[in-house]
């Protein structure tokens, strides 16, 4: 009796849950539905939905203005991913290694670029490159990027390792191996999980900027992000929509390879254990 | 000692990294341009969606230059470029007539010589402020338009955008210069107060207006696929939306009886320091010659202060039912208010976020 009754409440629970779910992904999605919906809109304002056509794509892979700022975008936020990791992963195992006199200070400057409003800095450092007359351009977008990228990839790495202690590290000395050596094979391998997720932390936050880019942007070229908000005042146009659509397919298939693969991994490794 | 070593090493790798930067500014195409040679790029900061890319393309070849526009989503990044320093990154960077005062103080724009730009004599004087220093290129008006089917409420003034009725009705355009006028000339004010009691009013007044208000930004496609029943939005817009439901047009410009309408002028000016000024002033010319801007406003059918343009234009143009009202000369314009920007700016951000 009782058993029936707690597997009563399981199957309710599991249904509540998968309403739940289902409503959490619906409001999720659906905007990105509607939108990838309407890259096949035949109609240039996407007022209502008018016909099928594939022309935007088409029409978007003419259009340099677009994918000429989408190159622009991924170069700076590959860019800016390279140099923030690196300065990252440096500052915080120097935060962690070493005791100084301003320790405390640097650590907690590093939160003043997350928490000041981005256009505060944006500003400054627009200020800043006129004053020594630095021409806007790619490199003015980076040094911004990289402004905020480098505390962001600090405070996850650091968080990352703070449980570490130093018998890896002796131990590889130890056994003759020099200090770049044991940063190499010890110590950079065992902080990778950390080193990852600022990276993938940096490049979304590079590549998805508007303000800094906005702000910094020289007269050639403008990241994918202004381009489109400076869309706004008449409406996207539905070449956006088509290449939104590409990049969201991309990224969902290169998730389900990432998840095959490491599906694939784990049975060669079982099937290795066995024998 | 190794202190000393590092900080001697980063000093030197930040300069390095400046010089690297500053090396791009004087490419040889640039110096040359000042001598004699004629330039052959043109930097133009505009607004999205605004002039016709075959024009520019023709300007392309007629010259044998490049033009690279890029584009802001707000006046005010203009500004704040041009304020920060960054205008000579430009050649041209556009504006609007209500920040031409503080830029002229400021000294952030050039004069401009108009001994190479002949057509300009094609502008109605009427439309030019800041003669010295900019040319207007096309003209806004703001007024509400409505669907004569489906609105509830048939519109004679601004106060009857704040009817009840109207809930949840109106598309507008955003912005605190934009929005706080009409609220003081319902009101019965100056639309360019700079009193904070008449401020504090219009905010009032807003906060009901925001009541109605269904959607910020794109007009015209709220109008079109239904969401809304009135706009408040620039002339051009309208027009797309009118052309857009042809022959099923119902939508109507609302018949003021008494209140002004603004009327906002977007003029290219040459920043300080612009480093490629005879191209812009070629350009300039180009764009204001009547044939230029008769093809440009098929495209764009904005009002147009350049007579001859409009004197040339197409039928269609001629006949859109958008710039068919009858209180064109009942118009205010957007002044510059001086501090009381701020007082705008608070109440206007009490407006968006509530209390």
């Amino acid at each position: 009796m009782s058993i029936s009754r707690k597997q009563k409440i399981k199957k309710l629970e599991d249904i509540i849950g998968a309403i739940y779910s289902i409503l959490i992904y619906t409001i999720l999605y659906i905007p990105v539905f509607v939108m990838m919906a309407f890259s096949f809109n035949d109609q240039r304002y996407n007022y209502y939905w008018n016909g099928f056509t594939t022309q935007w794509y088409s029409k978007l892979f003419s259009n340099s203005a677009v994918i000429g700022s989408l190159w622009y975008s991924v170069v700076i936020a590959v860019l800016a991913t390279v140099i923030s990791v690196t300065i990252g992963t440096i500052g915080a195992l120097g935060l962690k290694k070493y005791e100084f006199r301003a320790k405390k200070f640097i650590n907690n400057m590093l939160y003043i670029p997350i928490i000041v409003p981005e256009i505060v800095m944006a500003v400054a450092l627009l200020i800043i490159f006129m004053k020594i007359g630095v021409a806007l351009g790619m490199g003015t977008i980076l040094i911004g990027h990289c402004t905020f990228c480098i505390p962001y990839a600090v405070v996850t790495i650091k968080g990352r390792i703070s449980g570490d202690g130093y018998s890896l590290e002796e131990a590889s000395m130890d056994l003759g191996a020099n200090r770049i050596q044991t940063f190499l094979n010890v110590t950079l391998p065992s902080i990778m999980p950390g080193v990852m997720s600022a990276a993938f932390l940096s490049f979304t936050l590079s590549i998805d900027d508007v303000v800094m880019s906005n702000m910094l942007a020289g007269a050639k070229n403008s990241t994918l992000p202004v381009l489109i908000l400076s869309m706004n005042k008449s409406g996207v146009t539905p070449d956006v929509n088509a290449l939104t659509t590409i990049m969201i397919l991309v990224i969902v298939i290169a998730m389900i390879l990432n998840n095959l693969i490491k599906y694939a991994l784990k049975k060669r490794n079982k099937a290795e254990a066995t024998i | 000692m190794k202190k000393i070593i590092s900080i001697i090493l980063t000093m030197v790798l930040i300069m390095g990294l400046f010089t690297g930067c500053g090396g791009t500014k004087t490419d040889p195409a640039v110096e040359s341009g000042k001598a004699a040679a004629p330039s052959t790029e043109l930097n133009i900061y505009m607004w999205q969606q605004y002039i016709s890319d075959d024009l520019i393309a023709k300007f392309e070849k007629e010259n044998n230059a490049k033009v690279n526009l890029s584009y802001m989503s707000d006046n005010a990044d203009a500004i704040t470029k041009l304020t920060a320093g960054g205008g000579q990154e430009y050649d041209l960077i556009m504006t609007c007539d209500a920040y031409m005062e503080s830029l002229v103080d400021g000294g952030y724009v050039e004069k401009i010589n108009f001994d190479n730009i002949p057509n300009v004599k094609n502008i109605n004087e009427a439309y030019w402020t800041a003669k010295e220093y900019c040319v207007p290129y096309l003209m806004n008006y703001i007024y509400v338009i409505y669907n004569k089917d489906t609105s509830p409420v048939e519109i004679k003034s601004y106060n009857d955008l704040i009817n009840p009725a109207l809930k949840g009705q109106i598309a507008t355009i955003d912005g605190a210069r934009n929005l706080f006028p009409i609220a003081l000339v319902a009101l019965g004010y100056d639309p360019n107060s700079t009193d904070e009691k008449e401020i504090a009013e219009a905010y009032e007044w807003l906060v009901k207006y925001n009541e109605n208000v269904v959607a910020y930004g794109n007009a015209e496609q709220n109008l079109t696929n239904g969401t809304a029943s009135v706009a408040f939005t620039y002339d051009g817009n309208a027009s797309w939306a009118m052309s857009e439901l042809g022959d099923k047009n119902n939508l109507v410009i609302a018949d003021f009886e008494k209140d002004p309408v603004q009327l906002g002028f977007d003029l290219y000016v040459v920043p300080k320091g612009a480093k490629h000024v005879d191209l812009a002033e070629k350009f300039l010319n180009y764009i204001t010659d009547p044939e230029v801007m008769a093809a440009n406003l098929i495209e764009y059918p904005y009002s147009c202060p350049n007579d001859a343009a409009v004197e040339a234009a197409s039928d269609t143009y001629k006949n859109d039912p958008a710039r068919d009202f009858d209180y064109k000369q009942n118009v205010f314009f957007q002044e510059d208010v001086g501090e009381a920007i701020t007082i705008y700016n608070d109440y206007y951000q009490k407006l968006k976020v509530g209390e």
